[in-house]
């Protein structure tokens, strides 16, 4: 299979980037409406993943500050504020998200960053060192359920972050003295 | 406390953006110009170390759940300008790579979450520690949690009165939504756990490590 063009992935960010910027300054339910068709026709390959992805991370957050606002904005008015402006708030915010996942997914990033080595190798390595230390975030909370008979409570986690930021430190700060004296044994 | 894509538009964004450009600059050349080979590894550490302390979820009473921040560690460590470069760095690869927060709103949070935050939290403990040891760690990472989120809740508040049919949630609400739940509980678990890991951190001597 051929692997994409950078400069097509580079394009598609670029759009990407530049309708999201004209997207939320957008407030007219229709357009949003007629944009959030054509963002479904364009990326309908992967949409139930993106729709779903929507659903879970942006969806309740929006709807409830949105309930909330009306609620409150309910309860000083004698007569009802309107919805438009609410339906439209939401409309576009889970309009961007799936925009912003719907692009993300057909994106190779560090491809796209190719052009720039500096912001490349400080992706990279961000990356690989969030790999590493989740990897012991994971295992220390699994390790502290273990320890304890019970739902680890608010100040067994505060507890069991100290001592594990401290290890992950240690750790990070290691990673990046190997990481820099590779690079610098590579000509960087 | 990210703001998500959508809840600001550009009238607030791209300015947002004029004022952060210029200290990224500043932050980039001043921590990653000097020397790429040594700088972009730490610097790429601490926003790893960043990331996953944010990841860290800790239960609060209700059900729900709270996240660590801390940069306000990393500010007191590290000093402010590390701190705002790492944050904004984790602001981007959450939104890039994670799908948390947003583009447009990058520079906002990055501004409020990585800077004024920590900013005012590193100053607190500068200010205090001589005087107050432990409780100026505390002090500061409480202080930071309530900085960043008044000034999301300020710059909210600011678009709805620019444009309330844009953003029609009151200043009211944005403030309490934003606010109750750091002074009650998300500030205290900063703080908490910023005093702990100080603590663990000068018992292991690691302060001039990076």
């Amino acid at each position: 299979m051929a692997s994409p063009d950078p400069r097509r992935e580079r394009l598609l960010l670029c759009g990407w980037l530049a309708a999201a910027f004209a997207l939320s300054a957008v407030t007219d339910l229709r357009a949003l409406g007629l944009a959030a068709l054509a963002a479904a026709v364009a990326f309908r390959r992967g949409l139930p993943r993106a729709l779903g992805r929507v659903a879970r991370l942006v969806l309740p957050v929006t709807l409830a500050m949105s309930a909330l606002s009306w609620a409150f904005l309910r309860l000083g008015a004698p007569v009802a504020p309107p919805l438009e402006p609410f339906l439209a708030l939401a409309a576009r915010t889970l309009l961007l998200a799936f925009l912003a996942f719907s692009v993300l997914a057909r994106v190779n990033l560090l491809r796209a960053l190719a052009p720039w080595p500096a912001a490349t190798r400080l992706v990279v390595i961000a990356l690989a060192q969030i790999h590493a230390l989740r990897l012991l975030a994971t295992e220390s909370a699994d390790g502290l359920r273990s320890r304890l008979p019970r739902r680890p409570g608010p100040l067994d986690v505060v507890r069991n972050a100290s001592g594990i930021t401290a290890a992950l430190l240690v750790l990070a700060v290691r990673n990046a003295r190997e990481v820099s004296d590779a690079m610098r044994s590579r000509g960087f | 406390m990210h703001v998500p894509d959508g809840f600001l538009s550009p009238a607030i964004t791209l300015p947002a953006y004029a004022v952060a450009a210029p200290l990224w600059a500043l932050a980039a050349r001043r921590h990653l110009g000097r020397d790429a080979a040594d700088a972009l590894p730490v610097v790429g550490a601490l926003t790893a170390l960043a990331f996953v302390v944010q990841t860290i979820a800790i239960p609060v009473p209700g059900g729900t759940s709270t996240h660590l921040v801390g940069v306000t560690l990393l500010a007191i460590l590290y000093g402010p300008l590390l701190a705002f470069l790492c944050e904004s760095l984790v602001l981007l690869l959450q939104a890039l790579f994670f799908g948390a927060g947003g583009v447009t709103v990058l520079a906002v949070n990055a501004l409020a979450m990585g800077l004024l935050g920590p900013l005012a939290g590193w100053a607190v403990h500068r200010l205090l520690r001589r005087r107050a040891g432990r409780a100026a760690a505390f002090l500061g990472a409480w202080v930071s949690m309530q900085v960043a989120a008044g000034a999301v809740a300020l710059v909210l508040g600011l678009q709805h009165r620019v444009a309330p049919e844009y953003f029609p949630v009151p200043f009211a609400v944005s403030a309490t939504a934003l606010l109750a739940p750091s002074l009650a509980v998300t500030g205290l678990v900063e703080g908490l756990y910023t005093v702990l890991a100080l603590a663990l951190l000068r018992r292991a001597d690691l302060r001039g490590l990076a």
